[in-house]
């Protein structure tokens, strides 16, 4: 959910050096941990289906923990507090959408995917968008939206790697990012999505963890929310205020954002396909969505809680608001804890990474082959070859071009939002939708995340108050999807399949 | 008395113009969707003005993000000719919850300082966005969803359905590879024969 925002922040988050005897202690175990599973998982990894969608599936309690893994970057940890920290209350916008977003995309999406999934063996998210539009073109178009964010995507994430193991073993940003890089890779390509979500599963565990005891300690170090709050509006109300610093519009932004724009994010969505026994998703919504509370306890404590030692002068002022959580970690909290918490943010950006990796495997191995009519031979050999090409691609980008990666970090949330969410999540709830209108309303995000963004990035253009490109591209797309499908709704009985409209039936 | 035709046939006539209640619900449900649409980008429009953003703009984001999050989740839970089911009654509690929450950080005078009142340790509004917002919903739709499951979203009998789909389209497919495969053998068996020599 917050890996937008995320990965640009931590890139600009200048990590002090952590490296402590216990905290290089963890990190080592940490490491070790993460090798034994990719072993373990290698072994079970026998075809393209294991590779890509963990074969016959996962159980319920590993993928509702993996699944909170990849939807929570290492923002929630350092980039959000310090959100937090400088905005007040109006940062929170970005996570409070977590009440509605797992249960809305249990009813929206996964009972659908799921089953389109057992009555067509699909694979990833483009191939779902092929077999409701029955469309090679609009397959092939979802997946080269996916990909332009994934590219994005994967840069950040490696060069948040990077900083995150600097800061825990010391070695400079190089090694850091190849180092965080390498592991990743070694177990996306030798065990897949398996050795992921297992990983993933452990890597949840740990931030969730580290998540509820940092809220504690603050509690506690903090003399309870009600002592904290009281010393924050003695001094500055305005942070407690319910927009905090920012303004209205901009806080309802975030909400939207999102909240609507959860419902394109492929590390997420993609999971559906994954669990077991469809039936098990009664329970999912429910678990995740408590999972993620407790993963951004920390998000929310820290940031508040900061502001009031600041304040209070327990804790020296900062030097930017990002290094809300390390000042925290590094000067008040045991270091155990600040060791535990800067292995649950490299945890987390691995397991980003892992899951943009495998995502990006299936589109260039599976989806674009299709698109132009072809079927790769070896999809598991091949499927590991550019799990390896895109991951030191990925490496390689993010040592050479550090500004031009935190510009293609930021859009990749907005950009999965405005050209998925209406193709794929009203297109697989109303019969109709068109062909025409979800190729449309692809290319339409496309084109208009990428223009808005670029236009913002190089200043040639900046938005009003509130207004972001991410919300007026998602916003455009849904117009657009909706008015193109009216225009062209002749053609939607026709572009239904009996399996597909029974799936969308039920 | 006629009997009411099974679910996969009402699907067939849904698709072919007969109105069901799912049919109705899902209609509403896409002006709805829609509208609320419209209405945040009528908002974010508004910013544009020379005059700065209108008091009414965030306003339009205040109801249309709520309509449009409510909207889409019941058009997710459609289903059959019953619609949404018992899940009315949540659906309209989350989406009354979110119009609150919003309408009454917008509406609600300052009241942030150091004599405020805390209300489980934040003051009244705040704790409006915190607690009505981002927690209240926890405990009543993922609830509500894992309570109406087996009824509303996905029942054994559905997963045998779609699979048992599955398996048919598996087997026409086989038969259509063979038939074709005999067609290309037989075709190159007269071709062979044409080509042999007497």
């Amino acid at each position: 959910m917050t890996s937008r925002v995320g990965v640009s922040t931590l890139l600009q988050v200048a990590l002090p050096n952590a490296a402590r005897p216990a905290v290089v202690a963890v990190g080592i175990i940490y490491f070790a941990v993460v090798l034994a599973i990719s072993i373990w998982a290698a072994r079970r990894t026998n075809t393209a289906r294991d590779f890509f969608v963990a074969g016959k599936g996962i159980g319920l309690i590993a993928l509702t923990v993996a699944s909170v893994s990849v939807s929570v970057s290492g923002f929630a940890f350092i980039g959000g507090p310090g959100f937090i920290y400088a905005v007040g209350l109006g940062a929170m916008y970005i996570v409070l959408p977590a009440a509605v977003t797992n249960v809305m995309g249990a009813w929206v999406l996964a009972k659908r995917m799921r089953l389109l999934g057992e009555a067509r063996a699909l694979i990833t998210i483009p191939d779902a968008i092929g077999a409701r539009y029955r469309s090679r073109g609009a397959q092939g178009l979802s997946a080269v939206a996916i990909l332009v964010g994934i590219v994005g995507y994967m840069a950040t994430n490696a060069l948040a790697m990077g900083v995150v193991i600097n800061s825990i073993f010391g070695v400079g940003l190089g090694w850091g990012i190849w180092i965080g890089m390498g592991v990743t890779l070694a177990y996306s390509a030798s065990g897949g999505i398996l050795a992921g979500i297992y990983n993933d599963v452990f890597q949840g565990t740990l931030m969730a963890v580290a998540s509820v005891l940092v809220f504690l300690f603050v509690l506690n170090f903090g003399g309870g929310l009600g002592e904290i709050s009281r010393m924050i509006l003695a001094h500055d109300p305005t942070f407690l205020g319910p927009w905090g610093r920012l303004t209205p519009l901009a806080a309802l932004s975030f909400f939207f954002v999102f909240s609507m724009g959860s419902l394109g994010q492929p590390q997420a969505v993609h999971k559906y396909y994954m669990l077991r026994d469809p039936l098990q998703l009664k329970w999912y919504p429910l678990l995740k969505t408590l999972g993620l509370v407790l993963v951004l306890l920390l998000y929310f404590s820290v940031g508040v809680g900061v502001k009031a030692f600041v304040l209070s002068g327990r804790l020296a002022p900062l030097a930017s608001p990002d290094q809300a959580t390390p000042a925290l970690l590094l000067n008040v909290t045991p270091i155990l804890l600040a060791a535990l918490v800067f292995s649950g943010v490299a945890a987390a950006t691995m397991s980003a990474a892992n899951s943009f990796i495998n995502i990006g495997a299936a589109i260039v191995t599976h989806d674009l082959p299709i698109a132009f009519g072809r079927r790769v031979k070896n999809e598991l050999g091949w499927g590991r070859t550019v799990t390896v090409l895109i991951a030191i691609a990925a490496a390689i980008t993010a040592q050479r071009s550090g500004t031009m990666v935190a510009f293609l970090g930021i859009f990749g949330w907005g950009l999965f939002a405005s050209t998925l969410v209406p193709a794929l999540a009203v297109g697989l709830n109303w019969q109709g939708a068109t062909r025409a209108g979800a190729m449309a309303s692809i290319a339409t995000g496309l084109i208009i995340t990428l223009a808005l963004e670029t236009a913002a990035y190089l200043k040639v253009f900046s938005f009003p108050a509130g207004v972001t490109a991410s919300a007026v591209a998602m916003v455009a797309s849904f117009l657009v999807f909706f008015i193109v499908s009216w225009l062209t709704r002749r053609s939607a009985p026709a572009e239904l399949d009996p399996d597909v409209r029974l799936v969308m039936e039920l | 008395m006629t009997e009411s035709p099974p679910r996969e046939s009402r699907a067939l006539h849904n698709a072919s113009g007969r109105v069901t209640g799912a049919d109705t619900t899902r209609r509403a449900a896409l002006v709805t969707l829609f509208a609320g649409i419209a209405a945040i980008a009528l908002g974010y429009a508004s910013a544009f003005g020379s005059r700065g953003t209108p008091a009414w703009a965030p306003w339009l984001l205040a109801l249309g993000i709520p309509a449009a999050l409510g909207a889409i989740m019941i058009l997710g839970a459609a289903r059959g000719d019953r619609g949404v089911g018992a899940l009315k009654i949540p659906f309209a509690f989350v989406i009354l919850m979110l119009v609150i929450g919003f309408g009454a950080a917008l509406a609600l005078p300052t009241s942030e300082g150091p004599l405020s009142r805390l209300w489980l340790g934040l003051p009244a509004r705040a704790a409006i966005v915190i607690y009505v917002v981002g927690l209240l919903p926890i405990f009543v739709l993922p609830i509500a969803y894992a309570l109406t499951f087996e009824t509303q979203t996905l029942s054994a009998e559905d997963v045998e359905r779609v699979r048992k789909l599955a398996r048919e389209n598996q087997a026409a497919r086989g038969t259509l590879n063979a038939a074709s495969e005999q067609i290309r053998s037989g075709a190159s068996q007269e071709q062979h024969d044409e080509r042999a020599p007497e």
